[in-house]
């Protein structure tokens, strides 16, 4: 009868050895916890599995005038006067605009068109209210839109890049890391990627857009301007289009906005693409209620019902505006 | 005698203790520990620059697994052959299948049967004008993808079965800033491409010689050729501008094949009094009614007065239905309808809706009227002579 043999004792490893393979796994465990929190994301958009949070837009909008006109609408035959005149009527862009400002003017420049064809705001109206708000004493000038077609295209085409060149306004482009998701309680529109990067410097928030027809929502004004702002597949919105337009008056608190109906797309809008869809009307309103501004485009300068505008009698049944413009504190002057 | 444990080693085998890494296994384990590094440096930059729309559905995009995509088949003559069950298969007008035999002038016309063929489909090639410097590649758009360039326009085109957008601009040499955009939107068959064209025909334009249906509308140059309906628009109305417009717009009217498919029922409408311009097609649900199909509709000045007269051709069979479907429906809601006596072998009937009167006729395969008349007396003057012929 043998021993069994004594399995040799394992090798000795020393106390600095030991030390520095316990601080090596340490160490990689703490980095790939570290990692792990870096990346977890709590507002991490999916749709469909994201945490119900998000950015909640501020209002831009200024306290109410008891004595100064809500809405102006002003006629005339140069573009840069008659938005002056609309502007100077609601007592000037000085009640709007504080030195120091930074101010976004949101244009709708959703098609690479030439100004032309009034599918897009006109580089006139962008020159006449950007002086304007650099008169009054703003820092800096933003303009941004996120266009269906490439960015680029549109702000060549459109004729603005030539004014952010002429006045210095910085131009901003959708960029994939310009969106975050924004939270409202919308009928529609409650969680949905949102173009934030501009809302991140600006004190102030100008709506500047062209007054058009809308093959889908029968026409296009200063409400329908904020789709721009949204990202992702935001035409999946189309088939409750009405819904999502009033929402826009839920999201968006802007200190002003302006209808430019200098040129107005009667037909085949939203792109047009003749000069005989487009007809002269010689007019701009300027407001602080989008939805009596609107209202007023459809009916003076697209001459249509307003009855059959959806989005209109959502947003004035919602309290969100007053479609009843002549309810307002309006002044007509003329340029 | 104890037994050894499986455990223990054999007699003269010593126990496997690693004393030493060998530095290919320490390369490959510090290639791993690197490897891992760089994804999860990965992860995190696609996470910084996460996109928003990346994962929200498009339900369009689930059509196309409906029907094989057949838009990669040539331009040149090549008929591609249509799934069967397709809707546009049956779009056209029916053939005429015995029963009464049509009056010879009713007889669907070689190119009405052409219709019924299925369209040419494009192949995806770039726009080229000789002589013309892009000003960056072409862009196609499809029937799923038509939003993402027109937006809330595409279903205005989609309705008449548009399949295909190809979108190019130039520059204009000699006039710094200017430039040209070429939209050819192809549709499923000629008949379409005119109804959209049709649709957004700026009434005043001027009438173009290379292309029957076009026109020049200040900025640009709009015409239907084949089954594309193509819009040339200038930046601005300097000559230069306009000139490299109409040498683009005429080359491609060369190019496109011509082909007027479905379009015979349209050389039917009565010439006499036609305002220019004025014909419009519709294919389906025409004046709101789901029996009104593949209609042609135009206006006329008729003793000086406006008459609006529309026209259907199909068979007798479904002529003669759709009539007494017309009957039926102009007398509801308060409307009075009322069968009058055959007219040149034309059977006729007169209707009054909301204080506007309309008159129509089905003879053989061809079912149509006045339309909207503020005046019976001009609207029955005005069919009248049509029916006869004059």
């Amino acid at each position: 009868m043998t021993n069994p043999p004594t399995p040799e004792p394992s090798p000795q490893i020393s106390r600095r050895e030991f030390l520095l393979r316990a601080g090596a796994a340490g160490a990689l465990i703490a980095g790939s916890v570290g990692g792990g929190l870096a990346l977890w994301q709590r507002r991490h958009f999916v749709p469909g599995f994201q945490e119900q949070g998000g950015l909640h837009l501020p209002s831009y909008s200024l306290a109410p005038d008891k004595l100064l006109p809500e809405m102006a609408i002003a006629h005339g035959a140069d573009h840069e006067k008659v938005v002056r005149a609309a502007i100077g009527a609601l007592g000037g862009m000085g009640r709007f605009i504080q030195k120091g400002d930074v101010v976004l003017i949101k244009p709708n420049i959703a098609f690479d068109r030439p100004p032309a064809l009034a599918a897009t705001t006109h580089p006139d109206a962008l020159r006449a209210v950007a002086r304007m708000v650099l008169e009054a004493g703003a820092v800096k000038v933003l303009v941004a839109d996120n266009p269906i077609n490439s960015p680029a295209g549109c702000y060549l085409k459109s004729g603005l890049l030539a004014v952010a060149d002429e006045l210095h306004l910085d131009l901003l482009y959708p960029e994939t890391n310009s969106f975050a998701p924004i939270q409202m309680d919308g009928e529609i529109l409650r969680n949905w990627a949102f173009f934030e990067a501009p809302f991140k410097r600006a004190t102030k928030v100008i709506g500047l857009a062209p007054c058009k027809d809308h093959n889908l929502c029968h026409a296009s004004m200063t409400m329908k301007n904020w789709y721009g702002l949204l990202g992702g597949r935001r035409n999946q919105f189309h088939q409750h289009i009405h819904s999502i337009v009033s929402d826009f008056a839920l999201m968006m608190k802007p200190t002003l906005v302006v209808l430019d109906g200098m040129n107005v797309l009667m037909k085949n809008g939203p792109t047009g693409g003749r000069l005989s869809d487009v007809k002269p009307m010689g007019t701009v309103v300027a407001g602080t209620d989008m939805v009596a501004v609107d209202s007023y485009g459809y009916t003076h300068l697209l001459e249509r019902d307003i009855a059959e505008l959806t989005y209109i009698h959502k947003a004035n049944d919602r309290g969100l505006g007053n479609m009843d413009w002549k309810q307002t504190r309006y002044k007509e002057v003329q340029a | 005698m104890t037994r050894h444990s499986q455990e223990s080693p054999r007699p003269g085998r010593k126990p496997f203790h690693r004393t030493k890494v060998s530095l290919p296994e320490r390369i490959v384990s510090y290639s791993i520990v690197g490897l891992l590094a760089a994804i999860g440096a990965a992860v995190w930059v696609a996470g910084r620059n996460f996109d928003p729309g990346l994962y929200s559905l498009r339900a369009e995009a689930l059509k196309s697994t409906v029907a094989p995509d057949e838009r990669l088949t040539t331009i040149q003559g090549e008929r591609a052959s249509r799934p069967i069950g397709d809707p546009a298969s049956n779009r056209n007008i029916a053939p005429h299948t015995g029963g009464t035999p049509m009056p010879p002038d009713q007889t669907d016309s070689p190119d009405d049967h052409e219709a019924a063929a299925p369209a040419p489909a494009a192949k995806a090639t770039a726009i080229e004008i000789p002589g013309a410097k892009p000003m960056g590649d072409t862009e196609f758009y499809s029937p799923d993808s038509l939003y993402e360039k027109i937006d809330g326009r595409a279903p205005a085109y989609i309705e008449f079965h548009f399949q295909q957008l190809r979108t190019r601009s130039f520059s204009v040499p000699d006039s710094a800033g200017s430039y040209v955009d070429v939209y050819e939107y192809r549709m499923d068959s000629p008949v379409n491409a005119f109804g959209i064209f049709a649709l957004e025909r700026d009434p005043d334009g001027k009438p173009l010689d290379f292309a029957a249906d076009g026109y020049s509308g200040g900025m640009g140059f709009y015409f239907r050729q084949g089954n594309c309906y193509v819009q040339v628009i200038a930046s601005d109305q300097k000559p230069a501008t306009m000139g490299l417009a109409r040498s683009v717009s005429e080359h491609l009217a060369k190019a496109i094949p011509a082909d007027d498919a479905g379009l015979g029922a349209r050389r039917r409408l009565p010439a006499q009094g036609l305002v220019p311009g004025s014909v419009k097609f519709t294919q389906d649900n025409a004046l709101g009614q789901a029996f009104l199909k593949d209609v042609f509709q135009a206006d006329y000045n008729f003793e000086g007065k406006k008459i609006s007269f529309f026209l259907m051709a199909t068979t007798p069979e479904a002529a003669a239905k759709a009539r007494e479907s017309f009957f039926a429906f102009s007398g509801r809601y308060g409307g009075k309808a009322e069968a009058l006596p055959d007219i040149a072998g034309a059977k006729v009937f007169e209707a009054q809706n909301f204080g506007k009167w309309k008159l129509i006729y089905q003879r053989g395969g061809e079912l149509g009227g006045v339309l909207d008349a503020q005046d019976p007396v001009a609207a029955r003057a005005f069919l009248g002579k049509v029916l006869d012929g004059k």
